[in-house]
């Protein structure tokens, strides 16, 4: 067992862990972070994405006890109990849900993308936005609606247009 | 599944993973982005009984050094997409990293993970042995520099030995300014390739003056085409887009591996037609020069 600090979502804590526990686990198990979906812990699918220091990273590829002393954040964190980030609210929106399993990880690993575009004052094409997707697995939407949520949520920060 | 048990060890200095490495032999491992290491070990397809983390040591620079330019082995996939000396001299290495995964894996993943791990398919290990890389590895005895042509020994085999880890990787700065392509056809866009190319080359008054053509998919490591290098080496860049009899006469020589995602046939197939597609395209941009 070793002693490490995470700081997941602000909160700072103390735990003792085996160095084979991955962060997906602690967060969902010792955190009861259960945003944190577990698809296929190989690195496929994307569901489990969390920022780790800031940057998106696959918590199922990732040991606990490398994180120590880093800073963790996941779904739970991004809009608050009411899910009010944009990209969230734009998924509402553009139906880009459906099961909802897949969700945590598009807004995880998109919501940097889409304050990356927003810096930029760039509207993406969709070739783009597919690209910044292509590491999430969706089992029920066809993709269409995450693409629609992604534009419009990026359209609304740059201010070209308003929600459809 | 999740991993067997491991003993982690953080590194805190080149020194001080060398000195676990080798007091751990063939029970230790190296861990970078983890990208491919720990989805192994959650398969139970790894069990390195102890890992040790490379990440705090200072590996992360891309620099010219002589006539070199020299990348850290803890350099991730993403950083060659936006590095001036990539963007300028090795211009087909740019091309083929963008076709690593997806950008989350770029983010994570590290160029010492994706050579020493040797995935048959990867784009380094291709792109290292198109520009005969030197392979810089460290271990308690010292250093050794390794062409990428003895490097690669097998799928996920190389000659890295227990105890020794990648700390460098080196590319040789062309001296004229390069064109080339990278081409690949994967099932799903980011995934592992069925089959890559890549062309490189520098030319002079329309001429080809150097000329290096490598791919993945022929074989269990990338493969160079000597053959097919000389064919074209001294032509008229124009012999780049009618190239189909030498392309034919290269990939007769293959017998690529057949799986359950393409037979032998269909792979030898598909190289011939990236081969083609890319050595076309290599001559158009000589001639409009992007
Ligand atoms: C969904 C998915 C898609 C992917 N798609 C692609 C793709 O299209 N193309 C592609 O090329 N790759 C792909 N990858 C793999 C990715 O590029 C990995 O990051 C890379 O292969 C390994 O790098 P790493 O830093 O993550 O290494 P790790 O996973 O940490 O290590 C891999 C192996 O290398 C060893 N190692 C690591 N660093 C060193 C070192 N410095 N010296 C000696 N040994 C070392 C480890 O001990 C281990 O055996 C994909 C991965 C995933 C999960
Ligand atoms: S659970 Fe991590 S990528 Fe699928
Ligand atoms: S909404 Fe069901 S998996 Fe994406």
């Amino acid at each position: 067992m070793i002693e490490i600090t995470l700081v997941v979502n602000g909160d700072r804590r103390s735990l003792r862990v085996e160095a084979r526990r991955l962060l997906a686990d602690v967060l969902r198990e010792e955190f009861d972070l259960a945003g944190v979906h577990i698809g296929c812990a190989q690195g496929s699918c994307g569901c489990c994405t969390v920022h780790v220091d800031g940057v998106p990273r696959l918590s199922c590829l990732t040991f606990a006890v490398q994180c120590d002393g880093k800073s963790v954040r996941t779904v739970e964190d991004i809009g608050g109990p009411a899910a009010e980030h944009a990209l969230q609210q734009a998924f509402r929106r553009a139906h880009a849900l459906q099961c909802g399993y897949c969700t945590p990880g598009f807004i995880m690993t998109l919501a940097p993308f889409v304050e990356a575009m927003a810096t930029e004052n760039r509207l993406p094409d969709e070739n783009e936005i597919r690209d910044a997707m292509s590491g999430n697995i969706c089992r029920c939407t066809g993709y269409q609606g995450i693409v629609e949520a992604v534009r419009q949520a990026i359209a609304e920060r740059i201010g070209t247009g308003a929600p459809a | 599944m999740r991993p067997a048990p491991f003993a982690y060890h953080r590194a805190t200095s080149l020194e001080h993973a060398l000195a676990l490495l080798a007091e751990h032999g063939e029970d230790g491992r190296p861990l970078a982005g983890g990208q491919s290491l720990v989805a192994m070990m959650n398969l139970r397809l790894a069990r390195p009984r102890h890992l040790v983390d490379i990440n705090d040591l200072p590996l992360e620079g891309i620099e010219q050094v002589g006539d070199v330019i020299r990348i850290g082995a803890l350099v991730r996939h993403e950083r060659y997409l936006r590095d001036d000396l990539v963007a300028r001299y090795f211009p087909v290495i740019r091309e083929g990293v963008a076709c690593i995964g997806h950008p989350t894996i770029r983010r994570n993943g590290t160029t010492g993970g994706s050579l020493s791990h040797a995935d048959p398919s990867a784009e380094l290990p291709l792109l290292a042995r198109l520009h005969d890389a030197t392979i810089v590895a460290a271990s308690l005895r010292g250093t050794r520099r390794i062409a990428s042509a003895d490097f690669f020994r097998g799928a996920y085999e190389t000659a890295l030995e227990p105890g020794e880890m990648l700390t460098h990787v080196e590319f040789t700065l062309p001296n004229s300014r390069p064109f080339g392509a990278f081409l690949e056809m994967s099932e799903r866009r980011g995934d592992f390739a069925i089959a890559a190319v890549a062309v490189v080359m520098e030319e002079e008054a329309g001429t080809i003056r150097k000329i290096a053509i490598a791919c993945s998919g022929a074989s269990q490591i990338p493969i160079r085409a000597p053959g097919l290098e000389a064919a074209l080496a001294g032509q008229s860049v124009t012999a780049l887009a009618v190239a189909g009899s030498a392309i034919d006469a290269f990939t007769a020589t293959l017998a690529p591996p057949g799986d359950i995602v393409a037979t032998s046939d269909h792979r030898r197939r598909l190289i011939a037609a990236l081969l083609a597609r890319a050595l076309a395209s290599a001559g158009e941009r000589t001639r409009e020069g992007r």
